[in-house]
């Protein structure tokens, strides 16, 4: 049984009516639900989060494991991991794990990332026991197979060259990390490379799953309509008697730069057309800062009004022909990324210069309540977007767990962000949108 | 002495593991489900205003957005003959500035509200959907209003409508299964207005302004349309609000809008479209029919299911993971006002594509010849109730689908309804339904290089080749000796 309960946090759901357009007051609408959690005596965290909306039940399992783990000369480890979870465990063949769900009626989905891998599926309620069943069994004992582990290399090797050939700026993009990161675990490519993984074996792998697919490194989230106390019975009951593993004691360190501007250039055979990536080193995900970046990336570059799309995507003055990017975080550091494909390197040049020209905007002139208000309701909007399924629940849970290893401050996390005044947005562009904290990479065709 | 605490020592290790073993029984099978819990609907109320639209609301509460979905019965088939795409042009006008605002005003607005804004047309309907801040209702009907009641349409947004149309389309054109599934449609709907729905990108430098004023004119109005909210109101209020802002839409009489009745395609057919360098290819395989009755329609779901509605039916499990032809397989059907369709659809390697071919018109005809075992039909139908739920549980899914469900006149049966008329169908009436559907001639398209296929499917008596755009260039026959000749 469950070695510590937490009392019971409900998230209140407020409507302080309705505001005008534009108006510089935002509704605090905050999500509502129920949350508990706890901790299993082999150190699983557990959170539950019930819905009674519609018969479903979401279950996420998230391994706190990516590739910022891995070490040099093995590379591409946890992703190749994720796909291997599904090559079946004592109980359960190869890849029925997929067949059970999807005879349930139910869908699943797995990702890896730089600093978790996540297993989640949503069923009809009445199938929670089944979930967590095969959830619990391949925790438990995978089946590390070397024909299995083959296959999963050679998907995983085709994978690489696929990618490879569909994006032309991958490589480009690679190198951009290597310069804004500087160290290997948060530098290297998810995939890994095609050398490390041709040259990983199954007692890599083995070790690697034996090291971090351990308890006391998971936390397992379900959401939807069950009932409680028969919910934590199960999960004692399927996942209680699973062995602790060894502390998967954190061995990154502590991120040390100095604040100068990287200015190179990248030579190309694959794209037709020239480019430019920009960064800067910002706060951690963690800090308050965070808040303030996650609004000012809203007036940068998000939707089709923010600043950057307008400028440099104008129907009139086209000088951009793609732009993306955004807020990038790796465990305990966070980028901020821009990317541009451009007609000419000249045109790269009128980029970079209309960004910092906006940049220099926001540090000189307040914006607007209107646009503040407005960049506000987007990021609610997306914020918010993460409840509109019990799976987008689950998964939202496991991440802010990962991210904050603290529910407290959760019922009151969207409100730090709506709370962002201009002055922060000042003093934040002004900290860290500089020249002198940017890295750029020019991207030239052949 | 000592040996008796060893002897004990050894009894509790084996008790305890024995004890341990019976705990951990319960992981050698998956458990049982629970008894399944009732799927309760908020029922779709309607009323209609004064000048003749029809308002539809359904209670989502626990949910931080309201929907706003307008059916407009303005789709493909309405098209002039001569410029195919009308329907899509003057969709994608919607929101391109108003008499008051212009389009980048627009953009603001809808980002102001939390909201996300966005039109799609199909063969029978144009459905606008906005989604916001439940508090912003106000302000999203009074956008809406504006843009169906003072739409401007300026040259420069029309330019760039035709543009970025016809930039997604030259995208979309890459596809292999783009280029297949819409040669298909192609050929099931040939001379049928739904035809028209399956437009390239050639027909876009024919859009214009007449034809976008005439098609606004004739068709954007309250009586030819049908708004749904969704969200945490009521009836009353939805109906008061919407009247505020829409009840001087004007109705007019509106032009005959035949229905003609789609008929299954009059032979096999198949046909090979050329992509140059294609590492992979594409089949599509499908045959059309008249609407179904309610009956036939749950039966052909059940049907589908069983061939091929997810990786666990039967193409998938024969071509992927049996004989590791494809990437994947997998079936689909669609009902649409005035017909239906019945897809397969695979991935598969050059090498491969005759004997997939094979192997999908086999599980085909195996439906048609033996009834499906009762084990395979329960199956098919779990899924069907099971996945229902998690079909609509997103509030977008969910507004979409009572949209798509008033769209094509579904009642009841396509929503409080649904679990029983799935539970109805039996093995007979899916067996009746494969004999109906099933025997019918199917056309069947293959996207890849021509190079690499055209001696691989010589194997098939004859085929007709296309170019990428779905020009024909020839026709391949075999001869008595089996030898192919081409004829252009």
């Amino acid at each position: 049984m469950p070695k510590e309960g937490r009392p019971l946090l409900s998230f209140g759901l407020f409507f302080l009516g309705s505001l005008a357009l534009g108006c510089s007051v935002l509704a605090q609408q905050r999500p509502s639900f129920p949350l508990t959690h706890f901790k299993l005596r082999n150190g699983l965290q557990v959170i539950l989060s019930e819905d009674f909306s519609l018969p479903l039940v979401s279950v996420a399992v998230a391994y706190d494991v990516g590739s910022v783990h891995e070490v040099s000369g093995k590379t591409g480890l946890a992703y190749l991991m994720e796909n291997l979870m599904f090559s079946g465990s004592a109980n359960v063949s190869p890849r029925q794990h997929i067949n059970y769900i999807n005879r349930a009626g139910g869908q699943f989905n797995a990702a890896a990332s730089e600093d978790m891998t996540l297993f989640y599926q949503t069923v009809p309620s009445n199938q929670l026991a089944l979930v967590l069943w095969l959830e619990s069994d391949r925790m438990k004992s995978l089946e590390l197979s070397e024909a299995e582990f083959e296959k999963a290399r050679n998907d995983h090797l085709d994978d690489l060259r696929q990618r490879k050939m569909a994006d032309p700026y991958l490589e480009s993009s690679l190198s951009f990390d290597q310069l804004l990161y500087s160290d290997f675990a948060y530098s290297h490519p998810l995939l890994g490379t095609e050398d490390d993984v041709r040259n990983l074996t199954l007692d890599d792998v083995k070790s690697f799953y034996s090291t971090y697919y351990v308890p006391n490194n998971t936390v397992l989230c379900i959401t939807g309509n069950f009932d409680k106390l028969k919910a934590t019975e199960l999960v004692a009951r399927y996942f209680e008697t699973i062995p602790a593993g060894k502390d998967v004691s954190p061995s990154l360190e502590p991120w040390v730069y100095t604040k100068k501007q990287v200015l190179k250039s990248f030579e190309n055979v694959l794209a037709s057309a020239p480019a430019f990536h920009l960064g800067f080193r910002i706060g951690s995900p963690s800090s308050n800062d965070f808040y303030v970046l996650s609004i000012i990336d809203y007036i940068l570059l998000r939707g089709q009004s923010s600043r950057l799309t307008r400028r440099l995507m104008n129907r009139n003055n086209k000088i951009a022909y793609q732009l993306s990017g955004g807020i990038e975080k790796k465990k305990d550091r966070a980028v901020y990324k821009i990317f541009g494909v451009v007609n000419t390197p000249m045109m790269a040049d009128q980029c970079l210069e209309a960004i910092f020209s906006e940049l220099d905007r926001l540090k000189t002139a307040f914006l607007s309540e209107d646009e503040l208000a407005r960049c506000k309701n987007m990021f609610k909007q997306d914020y918010l977007g993460h409840f509109s399924s019990s799976m987008e629940k689950a998964i939202f849970l496991c991440e802010s767990y990962l991210t904050i290893r603290n529910f407290d401050d959760l019922p009151l996390e969207l409100d730090r962000y709506l709370n962002v005044t201009k002055n922060d947005i000042v003093g934040i562009i002004n900290r860290y949108f500089t020249a002198d904290n940017s890295i750029i990479l020019n991207i030239k065709t052949k | 002495m000592k040996k008796i605490w060893v002897s004990l020592g050894i009894c509790a290790v084996l008790s305890g593991t024995a004890l341990f073993s019976q705990q951990e029984k319960f992981r050698k099978s998956a458990p049982p489900p629970e008894p399944l819990q009732e799927l309760k609907l908020p029922p779709i109320e309607s009323a209609p205003l004064s000048n003749k639209l029809n308002i539809s609301f359904v209670l989502r509460d626990n949910v931080p957005f309201m929907s706003l979905e307008i059916v407009i019965f303005a789709g493909e088939a309405l098209s002039p003959d001569k410029i195919p795409g009308t329907a899509t042009f003057v969709a994608s006008m919607l929101g391109r500035g108003t008499q008051s605002r212009t389009a980048a005003d627009i953009e603001e607005i809808e980002e102001s509200i939390g909201g996300t804004f966005s039109v799609s047309t199909n063969q029978d309907y144009v459905l606008v959907s906005f989604h916001f801040f439940p508090e912003y209702l106000d302000q999203a009907l009074d956008l809406i209003s504006q843009m169906l009641l003072q739409p401007n349409f300026t040259k420069s947004e029309i330019d760039y409508v035709k543009f970025a149309t016809t930039y997604d389309l030259l995208g979309r054109e890459r596809n292999l299964e783009f280029v297949a599934n819409r040669h298909l449609f192609r050929l099931l709907f040939k001379n049928h207005p739904y035809e028209k729905f399956a437009f390239s990108s050639d027909v876009i430098k024919n859009w214009n302004l007449n034809a976008l004023l005439d098609f606004f004119d004739r068709y954007y109005r309250p009586n030819n349309a049908h708004l749904i909210i969704t969200g945490n109101l009521n009836l009353n209020t939805v109906t008061r609000k919407v009247s505020h802002y829409l009840n001087t839409w004007q109705p007019r009489e509106l032009p005959p809008m035949p229905l003609q009745t789609v008929k299954p395609p009059d032979k096999d057919r198949l046909c090979l479209i050329d992509v140059p360098q294609a590492k992979d290819c594409v089949i599509y395989f499908g045959t059309a029919f008249p609407s179904p009755g309610t009956q036939d329609r749950f039966a052909l779901m059940v049907l589908n299911q069983v061939l091929g509605g997810t990786p666990t039916s039967r193409l998938f499990m024969n071509l992927r993971e049996s004989k590791a032809f494809a990437y994947n397989a997998l079936s689909e059907i669609d009902f649409f006002n005035a017909g239906g369709t019945f897809c397969v659809q695979a991935r598969v390697t050059p090498e491969f594509i005759a004997p997939s071919i094979r192997e999908i018109q086999k599980e085909i005809k195996a439906l048609t010849t033996s009834p499906i075992s009762s084990q395979e039909i329960e199956q098919a139908k779990s899924y069907l109730i099971y996945h229902f739920p998690v079909e609509i549980e997103r509030l977008d899914a969910f507004s979409e689908k009572v949209a798509d469900i008033k769209a094509r006149s579904g009642g009841d049966e396509c929503w409080n309804k649904y679990y029983e008329q799935v539970m109805l169908v039996n093995g007979e009436r899916v067996f009746g339904a494969a004999q109906k559907y099933l025997l019918q001639p199917f056309i069947v398209v293959v996207t890849g290089d021509k190079s690499v296929l055209s001696e691989r499917l010589s194997e098939f008596d004859s085929f007709d080749v296309f170019d990428s755009k779905g020009q024909f260039q020839y026709l391949v026959n075999k001869d008595k000796k089996g030898a192919a000749h081409e004829a252009r």
